[in-house]
């Protein structure tokens, strides 16, 4: 595949690291996000960051496993160039959300959820996926 | 008790009040016997739980700074130390974050003052339970205050993530090789069991999207603690007690795994200083922990 950065992409990357406060460039490549990551994201943290730093903004923000980031953050406390992944998948997760582009439809959520869980769970969720 | 019963502020999040009340209570009725009062906070709102991590969104910054106004509040009227308790660990790290926040960048708590109209002045310092068991009253005067014999209880330390992450905000311990939970099983005399899996991610609020996988990750960490020999696991986080006791119902993933109880540390305290539990909703944990204690409770169940 030839990777050509688009040009109107270099822009919204760096309004995404304004956002999130994080310096994608500083990321060399290790993998230790990747190798920690709890939630078998794919593509993994580091790819989604590599997409970012080829200026392939598209295919980090349509990822399908940005949803399955838990927020644990054992990605961002490891990185040796202190970047927080977690940070950047939030900040992508969020350009959906205010799109109005919720990944939970609350009408057809499982009644048993709501019944069991602890708010905390239910609060969390609101905010990450609605 | 001891003589002089010390009131601390006590922010309790809405879970405590709901499906975390067993952690409360038994909180709260340790803190008798140990000698000091959760004085719960007048005028409280939800923290907002999960801290924000992008720079720009302060909007998730206004619930937490509102409590820390409270507890300010309540601390300046009171001329006590301005220290605000918390039990929930998503709270604890809400709360904590913010705090650091606004230690690191003024214009950011002015900005949140004039929205909120309302003057945080940056005094307060979150402390969780735990911490005020390490750091105020001792461990090592902790283990003095136990009644029951629980060398019988091997017992895991589980930690979790929020409790310990990001390090450089929450500085509460070493969040790749945390004792502090280690250490207070050891002041109360139980077998503690070290095992890999103490640090990893229960699956969090994943479990609105993706049940499937919290049983997965819920199971990995009971297994691995089963392997290494554990009983029952403690915690101190209500969404980490909740994935781990519920997702054993999943009897396909649980298939090869026998129950394991899961115990809010509280809980646990409440039964080495021999008090009565009947309020700790024991009975509620999807895994009934009261079996394991009160079988080796007894004279007569010391066959393992």
């Amino acid at each position: 595949m030839l990777i050509n950065p688009v040009e109107k992409d270099q822009k919204r990357i760096s309004e995404l690291e304004l956002a999130t406060g994080e310096s994608i460039s500083d990321c060399y490549q290790c993998g230790k996000c990747t190798a920690g990551c709890p939630a078998s994201m794919d593509p993994a943290p580091s790819v989604l960051i590599q997409f970012l730093k080829l200026g392939q903004f598209e295919l980090a923000k349509n990822a399908e496993s940005i949803w399955s980031c838990m927020a644990c953050l054992t990605c961002s406390e490891r990185c040796p160039k202190n970047v927080s992944p977690a940070a950047i998948i939030e900040g992508l997760k969020n350009l959906h959300l205010r799109d109005m582009d919720p990944r939970v439809n609350l009408e057809t959520m499982s009644r048993d959820f709501l019944a069991h869980s602890p708010q905390m769970a239910i609060i969390s969720g609101f905010r990450k996926f609605i | 008790m001891s003589e002089k019963t010390v009131r601390v502020p006590y922010y309790p999040g809405c879970t405590m009040k709901t499906k975390a009340l067993g952690f409360e209570r038994s909180a709260m009725d340790c803190a008798e016997v140990i000698g000091f009062e959760m004085d719960e906070l007048k005028d409280w709102n939800c923290c907002g739980a999960s801290y924000p991590l992008t720079k720009d969104n302060l909007m998730g910054l206004t619930a937490p700074t509102n409590i820390l106004v409270e507890a300010e509040r309540r601390c300046q009227k009171e001329e006590v130390d301005p220290n605000l308790l918390t039990l929930c660990v998503f709270c604890y790290n809400t709360l904590k974050r913010t705090e650091f926040a606004f230690g690191q960048d003024e214009k950011k708590l002015e900005t949140i003052n004039a929205f909120l109209d309302r003057k945080y002045e940056g005094s307060i310092r979150v402390i969780h339970y735990l911490e005020y068991l390490r750091d105020v009253i001792g461990f090592d005067n902790l283990a003095k205050m136990v009644k029951t014999d629980m060398s019988k209880y091997k017992v895991a330390p589980y930690y979790g993530c929020l409790l310990l992450k990001p390090q450089k905000e929450i500085g509460l311990d070493d969040p790749e090789d945390p004792v502090i939970l280690h250490n207070f099983l050891d002041a109360l005399g139980c077998k503690v069991i070290d095992f890999p899996a103490q640090v990893d991610c229960c699956g969090s609020y994943l479990v609105m999207r993706e049940p499937e996988k919290v049983s997965k990750l819920s199971y990995d960490i009971l297994a691995d603690a089963n392997e290494y020999g554990a009983e029952t696991l403690v915690t101190a986080c209500p969404l980490c007690q909740s994935n781990l006791d519920q997702s054993q119902g999943d009897k396909v993933q649980f298939a090869d795994l026998d129950g394991m109880p899961v115990l809010y540390f509280t809980q646990l305290l409440a039964i080495a200083f021999g008090l009565d539990t009947k309020t700790h909703l024991l009975e509620e944990h999807h895994i009934d922990p009261r079996p394991l204690f009160e079988a080796s409770g007894s004279s007569d169940g010391e066959s393992k």
